[in-house]
């Protein structure tokens, strides 16, 4: 049978990201695909040698928009720990509350675009319009609604008020609230089952093998969770990572809704705990030396590998991040799939290309 | 000062990393960092149950690099991203972009390695 | 037979009816009803007073995104708005604490126009010493 091949992206009406894939058909089967980056390769990792420490946090905040807080977070607590600093314990619970607002409005955002990558533009306004709560949030703490800027060498930026605090826990209650009622929509609408259910299925061994990360990893039942090392002060709270057994495009789905739920229980417990005192060590001298730190943000792990040589700029900042993890598994669940189900797919590993590429 | 760090050949590569695969542990990525004159620094991360090992080498300029691709899929992305950016020979990868995954073919070659004369050389002849 | 759960989001569903029927829009008509900035919010790098800067250049070094030029010899402070990426980073590192944010966001612009303040000669004797 002859062979036809469909060029997908990099523009494509599901897909705001910038990812061409070579998808190579027997009428509406895939047998293979062959995936192409490189559109928005920003050379971020060369700029960093440029900048001195300090700077670069605002040079990695900008990797990726939705989980830019993650980014800074990872590579602020690489140099802390090349230069010895521990940072206040305040500063330890603002950054994961900052953090875990990040995951909540990054889940939602990708809940919202599943929602419409299959169709289902009101719930995917239900969906948006609770994001836009945390957006608020975010901007009324920090200062803007994406690139929030708080981390910094050393602790964070900006402290929150006590009122503030209340006012937070108030609104994620509320977003808890909205997001029952619209995750009945998720877990049992006939529809939206027959679109995910058994659609593009990893399997444990498989998702382990090809290095997934995140979500991705946790959906098919792999239990990786790097908040379990307990870096920042998620040793101190507690949680369980959420994992799903069945690796299909609806476990991946629960998975993420679950952890918004997560989320607004890990915030809770942060206002809770939250300890008075300083946000912010100052800094003095240079980095010296290498280390590798990990973060868990929204998409999964993020690696940070540092080598600094005791000048205020950096020899090497190298950034793995989740998605670049994520696209094996990608490039493995396409064959064997219907063209119709691809852009499905590709959302369900929450594509973030701009990060991939720096 | 990073822990669980072994310094290895370019000959012991292949034979590490089939070790790591039969310990069960997963591929994280390789970081690369470019010395100049003197090559590239390459570090493989591997992680099991959240511990991390990581293997280093370091390969001379224009010295093969065998590719770990066979052992583990998922080192192709990081492999291709070494080739390109940091001039790296490495040899067998599973897909080979032949340097154009992030780069098209206007750019610099190479633009990670701290070669800053050849860069210069080049757009002179051009 | 309806089971008993499609009876409750039934119930539920009839709820967020008259819910809607009764509740405000998510949405703002936004030109005609604008929200308010929030305090503190980092807008747009809101300006500098030229008179208390005394050209030391910290804010030119620290910025991130190399938007500031200053120019001791001609006592002018220059950035490049769109450069700029409002980190507020040149506001606490100012000696002087002359820079300060605007809450509101950057206005659309035609022209890629930089901002530059010189300063002009306070009084006098400062004048003359900075004509002598
Ligand atoms: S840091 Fe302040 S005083 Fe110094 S040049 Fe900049 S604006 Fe002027
Ligand atoms: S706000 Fe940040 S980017 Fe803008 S001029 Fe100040 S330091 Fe530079």
């Amino acid at each position: 049978m002859s062979k036809t091949v469909i060029p997908f992206g990099p523009q494509h009406p599901v897909l705001p990201e910038p990812l061409h894939l070579k998808l190579v058909m027997q009428d509406e089967i895939i047998v293979d695909a062959i995936p192409a980056i490189g559109y928005v390769h920003r050379g971020l990792e060369k700029l960093t040698e440029t900048k001195e420490f300090t700077q670069n946090t605002f040079v990695v905040e900008r990797v990726c928009g939705i989980c830019s807080c993650m980014h800074a977070l990872a590579y602020c607590q690489g140099i802390e720990s090349l230069m010895n600093i521990e940072i206040p314990d305040r500063a330890k619970y603002l950054r994961v509350l900052w953090a875990e607002l990040h995951r909540i409005h990054s889940h939602l955002l990708w809940l919202g675009l599943l929602a419409d990558a299959f169709g289902f533009e009101s719930l995917f306004m239900q969906v948006w319009r609770n994001r836009e709560k945390v957006m608020d949030i975010m901007e009324e703490t920090a200062g803007s609604r994406v690139i929030i800027s708080v981390n910094t060498v050393g602790g964070t930026r900006r402290d929150i008020s006590k009122e503030m605090l209340t006012k937070i826990s108030v609104i994620v209650d509320e977003i808890k609230e909205d997001l029952k009622q619209v995750e009945a929509a998720f877990f049992n609408d006939y529809t939206v089952k027959h679109r995910l259910v058994g659609v593009g299925v990893l399997t444990k061994e498989d998702a382990y093998a090809l290095g997934t990360a995140g979500p991705m990893a946790r959906a098919s039942g792999i239990k990786q969770d790097l908040r379990m090392t307990g870096y920042s002060a998620y040793g101190e709270l507690d949680f369980e990572p959420i994992i799903e057994q069945d690796g299909d495009s609806y476990a991946r789905t629960v998975v993420r809704l679950k952890e918004v739920y997560q989320s607004i229980n890990l915030i809770k417990q942060c206002i809770a705990k939250m300890p008075e005192g300083e946000i912010v060590v100052p800094v003095k001298g240079n980095p010296n030396g290498e280390v590798v730190s990990r973060v868990e943000q929204p998409r999964g792990e993020v690696l940070y590998y540092l080598r600094a040589n005791g000048s205020k700029t950096l020899d090497r900042l190298r950034i793995r991040t989740p998605t670049f993890a994520n696209i094996p598994a990608l490039l493995h669940m396409l064959p064997g799939s219907q063209l119709a189900d691809v852009p499905v797919l590709i959302l369900t590993i929450d594509p973030c290309i701009s990060c991939t590429e720096r | 000062m990073i822990e669980n760090m072994t310094e290895i050949a370019i000959s012991q590569l292949l034979s590490e990393t089939q070790k790591m695969k039969y310990e069960d542990y997963r591929f994280v990525t390789a970081s690369c960092v470019s010395l100049g004159d003197d090559g590239c620094d390459v570090i493989y991360h591997f992680d099991k149950d959240l511990e991390m090992k990581h293997l280093k080498l370091r390969v001379g300029k224009g010295e093969e690099l065998p590719s770990v691709s066979k052992i583990y899929f998922c080192a192709l992305l990081v492999e291709n991203e070494m080739k390109e950016l940091f001039g790296i020979n490495i040899t067998d990868i599973a897909v080979d972009y032949g340097g154009h995954m992030l780069l098209s073919d206007e750019e610099l070659e190479s633009p990670m390695a701290k070669q800053q004369i050849t860069i210069v050389e080049k757009k002179g002849a051009k | 037979m309806v089971n008993r759960s499609e009876v409750k989001s039934m119930f539920d569903m009839i709820g967020n009816i008259f819910k809607n029927l009764g509740s405000k829009p998510a949405t703002r008509m936004y030109p005609f009803e604008k929200r308010e900035a929030f305090k503190d919010a980092r807008g747009q790098l809101g300006g500098i007073d030229i008179d208390a800067c005394i050209f030391c250049g910290i804010c030119a070094r620290k910025c991130p995104s190399d938007a500031i030029v200053v120019n001791k010899a001609e006592k002018s402070w220059e950035v490049d708005r769109f450069k700029c990426v409002v980190c507020s980073v040149c506001t606490e590192v100012c000696p002087k604490k002359c820079l300060f944010m605007s809450e509101n966001y950057t206005d659309a612009a035609y022209t890629k126009e930089k901002a530059k303040h010189v300063q002009q000669p306070k009084s006098t004797d400062n004048g003359e010493q900075a004509s002598a």
